[in-house]
């Protein structure tokens, strides 16, 4: 019989009475997309690494408010997010520049010759541009959904906002980078 | 999915991310250190809900109320509770009160900080005291609502007092975006601010309606006007 990967809710069933070990695997299972919005909330490969190492710190410490039943991705990345944004803010870095530096080296591969190369580079940037110029709260809204592939229900749980917020933010945040992209 | 939700999960998958790090060790090496979760944790958080539990009580006997000064703190405004509020002559000159007139554009340039706005723009803007910004909507003499931010204020360093009636004013604890808030309701409170010293300025003496307050983002922001709690959530939710 084949030996499945505990869930993550078994794992952190085992964590909350303190198994280390099995906060262990959550960290390995999660630390990549922790990373992922980290960078993008940061822009600082370090200050990202920093806001994930102590980000799971306190999760652990939070193990104990932890809902039963709820999902541990969306808790944990409202963790590290978090820690993400107050590193942001104490190195005093403008909110747009974090992302603008995310994306400032995004690069395409298989591309097929120098003119489409620099013509998806145009778009690319001009979509990055447009991103950058919506305001914080639709920023992050977007990075959730498009840039983490977050559904709409861990979206809210990331961000602390209701459910039907992300939705209405997301429509509204479409709707502006759509008018900006077109014109 | 529309075509641009495509170019932007293309856009996601192309950004520019480093491998990420392994830190499990160093986590596992840091939780060894700062152990327990739980129990001390759960001790603090039964302490916690004690205190607002006999904080709630007490707000509720009428007696209890009478014979107490009470205060809480939320980001720069100290809330105290009397047994009878300072006397306010009248309408206090809002304009007077809340500094000097801008535009939004001017605002958010002097600022120093990224306002949380409403997507409706406000009848008026205000830069005051403390760094403080202002939106009214409706009019000086007719105020449909008030946000008001102040930046940078020390957990100790109030800048806002609000005295409340004992016998008709209600608080309630809240949260906005996981900041504690207290939303305080019932009969008008007075409302004035605090110099660097901490003492009242009287010419801000003021009666104030319905408030939530909390603190977010360095800041402490309060919502005020004729409010259900419901309502002041879901306005403080749609500030962005």
């Amino acid at each position: 019989m084949e030996d499945r990967p505990p869930t993550d809710a078994a794992l952190v069933e085992r964590a909350r009475q303190g198994d280390e070990r099995a906060f262990e695997e959550l960290v390995r299972a999660h630390q990549g997309i922790a990373f992922r919005a980290a960078h993008l909330f940061t822009g600082s490969a370090a200050d990202a690494e920093e806001a994930v190492q102590v980000g799971f710190v306190k999760a652990w410490g939070a193990l104990g408010r932890f809902r039963p039943g709820a999902e541990f991705r969306p808790w944990l990345l409202r963790i590290v997010v978090n820690e993400a944004h107050n590193r942001r803010r104490s190195a005093q870095r403008r909110e747009s520049l974090a992302l603008r530096a995310a994306f400032a080296d995004a690069s395409g591969d298989a591309v097929p010759s120098p003119e489409a190369a620099t013509l998806d580079r145009e778009g690319r940037q001009a979509l990055v541009d447009a991103v950058n110029r919506l305001d914080a709260r639709d920023r992050d809204v977007l990075a959730c959904r498009y840039f983490l592939e977050l559904s709409e229900r861990e979206t809210a749980e990331v961000l602390g906002v209701r459910h039907g917020t992300v939705k209405s933010r997301t429509a509204r945040a479409l709707q502006r980078l759509r008018a900006e992209v077109s014109e | 999915m529309s075509e641009l939700e495509q170019r932007l999960l293309a856009l996601g998958r192309e950004l520019d991310v480093p491998e990420p790090p392994d830190v499990a060790a160093r986590v596992l090496a840091d939780i060894g250190v700062a152990r327990p979760p739980f129990r001390r944790r759960r001790l603090v958080l039964a302490l916690a809900a004690l205190v607002l539990a006999a904080l709630l009580a007490v707000l509720a006997v009428p007696d209890a109320r009478s014979a107490l000064l009470r205060f809480l703190h939320i980001g720069g405004a100290r809330i105290e509770l009397v047994d009878d509020l300072p006397e306010v002559a009248g309408p206090a000159e809002l304009e007077l009160v809340l500094g000097k007139r801008v535009s939004l554009t001017e605002a958010r340039s002097e600022a120093g900080f990224d306002l949380l706005e409403l997507d409706e723009e406000p009848d008026g803007v205000f830069l005051g005291d403390r760094a403080t910004v202002w939106f009214l909507y409706g009019a000086p003499d007719a105020v449909h609502l008030l946000v008001s931010q102040t930046p940078g204020v020390r957990i100790d360093e109030p800048f806002v007092l609000k005295k409340l009636a004992a016998a008709g004013t209600r608080v309630d604890a809240a949260s906005v975006r996981g900041s504690p808030a207290y939303f305080l309701s019932g009969e008008p409170h007075v409302v004035m601010l605090l110099d660097e010293l901490g003492e009242e300025l009287p010419e801000s003496l003021r009666l104030a309606r319905d408030v939530l307050v909390w603190e977010e983002r360095g800041r402490t922001v309060r919502l005020e006007g004729d409010l259900t709690l419901d309502e002041a959530l879901e306005l403080a939710d749609s500030l962005h």
